[in-house]
């Protein structure tokens, strides 16, 4: 039992470090996070332990409100990430919602197939599993698994970012502050982010192009 | 700020992060050139963790954890509902498919959504997932009333949430056989306070918690 414990003592000695450092180069940084949030950034990403998202966009705690599902999917009938929406854009008012898929994704990858999984996980990876079938003959084009896997990904982050248009409150602040939804993908074996062509529009950088 | 300068700024935040995103790259690779390629081989993370969304709170930033060592679900009030597919899916994968060791139910202190829990008021579409906030209350009533200071009412409030939610937790198939099959994964509540930015163990006795739910929940015989 002692490994155990063992990794337990690892993340309450890195906490330490994280409190003691933080005060360290702020004093005043603990008093300013409790006074409360304003983050800009509602991610939306997949719970897969390769993409963290603070570290990897080099962000600092209090700048992205964080929801992560298995292969960060949005459904329609799923509470659980629409009450996370309806906080972060209702009340936090956050300027831009991030859907962010990645390469190696074990969701993805279970998708181009129909193993069974258990009920649970079938019933969740079900809409990913349907996008296969929608996009077979695309699918079939590609040179290999990891190719596949990787588009499903990407038509799979599409899928979520159509969900969320259709949130009531998401669909307000568009209309009303100009709030603005973004797809990325991230790649797990170069770690780097890049940014999907919203399907409207054709500027590389889509949404983000700036105005002539 | 015109419509012209709001598009500047937030392409300024956009650019940022990706900007940053590259530099975090560069810098890891340059310390370890197979850095990436050995993530990409797959993952085999020791912890779950189940956190609020709370953007103050990056689970991995606070742990000192690199990427891929802790599999993350985060969700208002780092709740675990026995409906929800949602999180459901997350235990059933890292429990049963990632096999990890440990898992962390983590809440904070200044809560906004255990405050707006309480908070007597139409949430509208937040009702129901706040709801279970309420019922943790209702399940703790007396010990809760007791507490006069409105803060430190909040602050127990908060720490009996994540009680419940391990409660929760051991309360699903994928635990209970995991457990008895392997002995392993151990449930914890923790808290995070932003004063200190320290968490703190709520000391969770495991085997007495899973003994006591499995009265009336077992599902590993
Ligand atoms: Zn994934
Ligand atoms: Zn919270």
């Amino acid at each position: 039992m002692a490994s155990y414990q063992d990794a337990i003592d690892r993340l309450v000695a890195g906490n330490r470090v994280y409190a003691q450092r933080t005060a360290e180069r702020d004093p005043n940084a603990f008093s300013e996070l409790s006074k409360g949030q304003a983050p800009e950034v509602l991610w939306i990403g997949c719970a897969d332990s390769r993409v963290p998202e603070t570290t990897i966009c080099g962000c600092r705690p209090g700048d992205l409100f964080v929801h992560r599902n298995i292969a960060n999917s949005v459904q329609g009938d799923d509470i659980n990430a629409a009450s996370v929406v309806e906080y972060a854009v209702t009340h936090l008012k956050v300027k831009k919602v991030v859907v962010c898929g990645h390469t190696k994704c074990g969701g993805a990858a279970a998708s181009l197939g129909d193993a069974d999984l258990g009920v649970m996980l079938n019933t969740w990876l079900h809409p990913i599993r349907e996008l296969r079938r929608t996009h077979k003959s695309e699918l079939d084009r590609l040179p290999d698994d990891d190719a596949r896997a990787l588009r499903v990904a990407e038509l799979n982050v599409q899928q979520s970012l159509d969900v969320l248009k259709q949130h009531p409150a998401i669909k307000k602040a568009v209309n009303d502050r100009g709030l603005s939804l973004h797809g990325v993908i991230y790649d797990i074996g170069h770690g780097q982010l890049r940014l999907l062509d919203d399907a409207g529009v054709k500027k590389a950088n889509g949404l983000w192009a700036a105005p002539n | 700020m015109s419509d012209k300068e709001t598009k500047k700024y937030l392409q300024q935040s956009h650019d940022k992060i990706f900007e940053s995103n590259k530099k975090w790259a560069e810098e890891m690779k340059t310390k370890n050139p197979e850095f990436f390629d050995k993530l990409s081989e797959g993952q085999a993370p020791d912890y779950l963790w189940i956190g609020c969304s709370d953007s103050r709170i990056p689970a991995e930033a606070i742990t000192g954890l690199g990427p891929g060592e802790m599999f993350i679900h985060r969700n208002i009030a780092n709740l675990v509902c026995n409906t929800d597919l949602n999180v459901m899916s997350v235990v059933n994968y890292a429990v049963r498919h990632l096999k990890v060791k440990h898992i962390i139910v983590c809440g904070h202190y200044g809560c906004g959504g255990v405050k707006a829990a309480m908070t007597p008021q139409d949430l509208g579409l937040l009702n129901p997932w706040l709801r279970n906030i309420r019922d943790v209350y209702r399940l703790h009533e007396q010990e809760l009333d007791g507490i006069t200071d409105e803060a430190e009412r909040y602050d127990r409030l908060v720490e009996l949430n994540v009680v419940e939610q391990c409660r929760n937790v051991i309360k699903t198939a994928a635990i209970q056989q995991a457990y008895k099959r392997d002995g392993f994964p151990i449930v914890h509540g923790w808290v995070f306070g932003f004063r200190d930015g320290l968490l703190k163990d709520l000391k969770i006795d495991f085997e007495k918690m899973l003994g006591e739910i499995q009265k009336i929940y077992n599902l590993a015989d």
